[in-house]
């Protein structure tokens, strides 16, 4: 606006000046013209002259006005003050403007000194510049007002018409636009940017696949944190320990698990320290390792690896029972060999007693042989070596077995009997067979009472044969049931002495059995008796374990 | 947009001081059960420190919720978190108080545990487990779980009531035991005070998430 104001001003006054000068010139020409004329002809000319475009004045030498063409004779007072004409008579010639009171108009003087000593003037009547700026202002306001909407309506055109290819280029497929060919080379970089980012995110998300496939399928909880603590992710496992789901990314693993130890050991983690927990969650034992995760020097978050060692801690407690039980267990009747040598060594014993310590040293002896017996069959079947499988008749394993036992059962007044079919073949191995029914049988009799009965018992269908052992016993509290097939397990620790027994023999049925692939259930009412039953399939398969 | 992210930044700040403190209250609460039921006055020592760990959570909590109002003059959800929290902070310090008070009263019942009445490790295991689903509640905006809890109030307040009538009853047969059937009235009160702090807890989760406060 204010540019077009400038140049607007800056135009009307360069065309005034020249509009102005030429006028001038016109102004001299005719005056020359006119003061050649007046000396021929006289103040006539003047007279004649009823058209003229500027004003003459016919001034004498003293100063009176002899002719004016515009205005009345009488009413002119002597000129020789006025400048133009005092220069003329002076120099020949003068000239001078003069603006009139209200400064819209100018007046334009030209005087020349006539030969006979007066002076012709010409005078012209010119608009000053406001007043050009002002007649001009209407017309140039509608010629700006008119060319601005046309520049505006033309640039909307032209600019619409320019950028609309560029609004039709599709950037999904920019080698297929037909545009600009000075935008080709930029087409082609983005469609070679195109094709790289989509093999990267292909990759990319090939590997985030295989990651969480990898992760998901993983027992163990994997939590991935950022250095400010907010889970990034989390895999299947973890979610199902913490109990959340996948909304949880991105908030801070407080929210996820807020126990102290665990916050600390994140803390900890991101100040590169590895740590290491054991945690109850969910009635399960849980190991954390939490360590931190660092990339080039910095660390980028944290790892927290969960995993669950409920049966390891428990197969540790086993274990460690298991060597205490067996160390107990062999020292025992050692302790008592010792004992006894000891008194016969220092002559302690009576000579008609001697007999009763040697035999109380020899069957310690023989419990001692018999139990580490046990334990070498027991870390055999442990070891899962196959001694050679055959058909055998079940039948015929249990009638020798019961054979063999019924001095013992004698010997507690109890009765032992089989029952059952004659023809149960099945595959296995005959000493595994042997050990169960021997072992279940033994049991049931050391732990019957006096009176009691024994029944061994064998029934056979289509797909299975099952051996049961019923007594008439004890019984079995209902707190041990879970614990009677584990080592040197004993239901009342006491008694072991009285009954005799090495705490193994159940342990050893239930590995024999598992051997044969066969199942093991037990039933048993305090001072009612037992039942345990074996069901064997037809078609074992023998177990490696 | 920076100042929103700021803004964001502290309140995931907030939320991770109050966590951090509502886990703190479930420390000290387990610690004190523990203590009482085992008679264990030197697991009964360590409460008071996290009784101070507690104090000064929540003095830092209170000048981010302050900051909060003044710099950002939050508006709808944004400060009835805030203005939650405030509330919030006050009843967790509180339930911490009383887990001291009763690690203080565990010192002197020489040996003695709490198990002698029956109603009380009950008291002790509902009040554990009502700040223990408050804060699950707040953590995980859980306005079901916040509910549940005002009516698993019932179940301390009733407990109470028979800790009361066994007391005296424990006071007529032998007055021998007078002392320490009030030190274990003193505690029972405690576990009452703690299940009514963790139900205000549970009122301005509701309060935070719905815009609805209970007592209105």
């Amino acid at each position: 606006m204010a540019v077009m104001a400038a140049s607007l001003l800056i135009t009307s006054g360069f065309l005034y000046e020249y509009y102005s000068k030429s006028q001038e010139n016109q102004l001299k020409e005719e005056l020359d013209f006119a003061a050649e004329m007046v000396e021929k002809e006289g103040v006539e000319f003047l007279e004649s002259l009823n058209f003229s475009l500027c004003r003459f004045t016919l001034v004498s030498p003293d100063g009176s006005v002899l002719y004016d063409s515009m205005a009345d004779l009488d009413e002119m007072d002597n000129h020789t003050d006025r400048e133009e004409i005092a220069e003329a008579l002076k120099t020949g010639r003068g000239s001078s403007k003069r603006y009139s009171a209200t400064l819209t108009q100018r007046t334009v003087y030209e005087a020349v000194r006539l030969e006979n000593g007066g002076v012709l003037r010409a005078s012209v009547n010119q608009a000053t510049v406001g007043t050009l700026i002002l007649n001009l202002f209407p017309a140039i306001t509608g010629i700006v007002l008119v060319s601005v909407a046309l520049a505006l309506f033309l640039s909307h055109k032209m600019s619409k018409s320019i950028v609309k290819p560029f609004n039709e280029i599709d950037l999904e497929n920019p080698e297929k636009n037909e545009t600009y060919d000075e935008l080709a080379p930029m087409l082609e970089k983005i469609s070679t940017q195109h094709r790289q980012i989509s093999v990267q995110m292909l990759e990319l998300k090939r590997r985030t696949d295989e990651f969480e496939k990898i992760t998901g399928s993983m027992n163990e909880g994997l939590v991935l944190l950022d250095k400010n603590g907010n889970v990034l992710s989390m895999n299947t496992a973890a979610e199902k320990l913490f109990c959340v789901d996948d909304t949880i990314k991105g908030c801070s693993f407080l929210s996820v698990d807020r126990s102290v130890n665990v916050t600390r050991a994140v803390e900890k983690a991101l100040q590169g320290k590895r740590s290491n927990l054991t945690e109850t969650r969910n009635g399960r034992e849980y190991r954390f390792i939490v360590s931190c995760n660092e990339y080039e020097g910095t660390t980028a978050g944290a790892v927290i690896l969960c995993i669950d060692v409920t049966e390891t801690a428990f197969a540790e407690r086993n274990r460690r029972e298991f060597t205490a039980n067996v160390s107990h267990e062999l020292k025992t009747p050692l302790q008592s060999i010792i004992g006894s040598a000891e008194l016969l060594e220092n002559g302690l014993v009576e000579p008609e007693d001697t007999n009763r310590f040697i035999g109380n040293i020899k069957n310690e002896a023989v419990r001692l042989v018999n139990m580490i017996e046990e334990i070498i069959r027991l870390s055999r079947l442990d070891e899962g070596s196959c001694p050679p499988a055959g058909r055998v008749n079940l039948y015929a394993v249990a009638a020798d077995t019961v054979e063999s036992l019924k001095v013992l059962a004698e010997k507690k007044r109890v009765r032992i009997f089989l029952d059952g079919e004659r023809d149960c073949f099945i595959t296995g191995v005959k000493s595994y067979l042997q050990e169960i029914i021997y072992n279940l049988c033994d049991n049931a009799i050391r732990y019957n009472k006096e009176g009691g009965e024994v029944k061994v018992a064998l029934k056979k269908d289509k797909e299975k044969i099952v051996l049961s052992v019923s007594d008439t016993g004890i019984g079995i509290p209902a707190e041990h049931r879970n614990r009677i097939f584990e080592r040197f397990y004993r239901v009342d620790k006491s008694h072991s002495r009285e009954t005799g027994g090495t705490g193994l023999g159940l342990s050893i049925v239930k590995h024999a059995v598992a051997y044969h692939g066969g199942t093991l259930t037990l039933d048993s009412e305090e001072n009612k008796g037992t039942v345990i039953t074996v069901c064997f399939h037809n078609a074992p398969e023998i177990q490696k374990q | 947009m920076i100042m929103r992210s700021r803004f964001d930044e502290q309140l995931s700040l907030l939320n991770k001081k109050m966590i951090e403190m509502g886990a703190e209250c479930e420390n000290v609460i387990n610690l004190s059960v523990n203590a009482l039921l085992r008679g264990d006055a030197g697991q009964a020592k360590m409460v008071e420190a996290q009784g101070q760990t507690i104090d000064r959570l929540e003095r830092e909590i209170e000048s981010i919720c302050l900051k909060l109002l003044l710099q950002q003059q939050p508006v709808a959800k944004d400060l009835r978190i805030i203005s939650a929290a405030l509330k919030m902070i006050t009843d967790m310090e509180r339930i911490g108080d009383q887990a001291e008070d009763i690690a203080d009263i565990i010192s002197h019942l020489d040996g003695r545990t709490g198990g002698e009445s029956r109603d009380i490790p009950l008291m002790a295991h509902a009040a554990a487990k009502m700040v223990t689903d408050s804060i699950d509640a707040y953590v995980k905006h859980d306005v079901q779980l916040a509910k549940a809890l005002y009516d698993y109030d019932d179940v301390i307040d009733n407990a109470f009531r028979r800790v009361k009538s066994a007391l005296i009853s424990m006071i007529a047969e032998n007055t021998a035991d007078g002392e320490y059937a009030l030190e274990l009235l003193m505690i029972a009160k405690y576990f009452e005070r703690i299940g009514d702090h963790a139900v205000n807890i549970a009122e301005w989760v509701e309060f935070s998430v719905t815009g609805v406060h209970k007592g209105d």
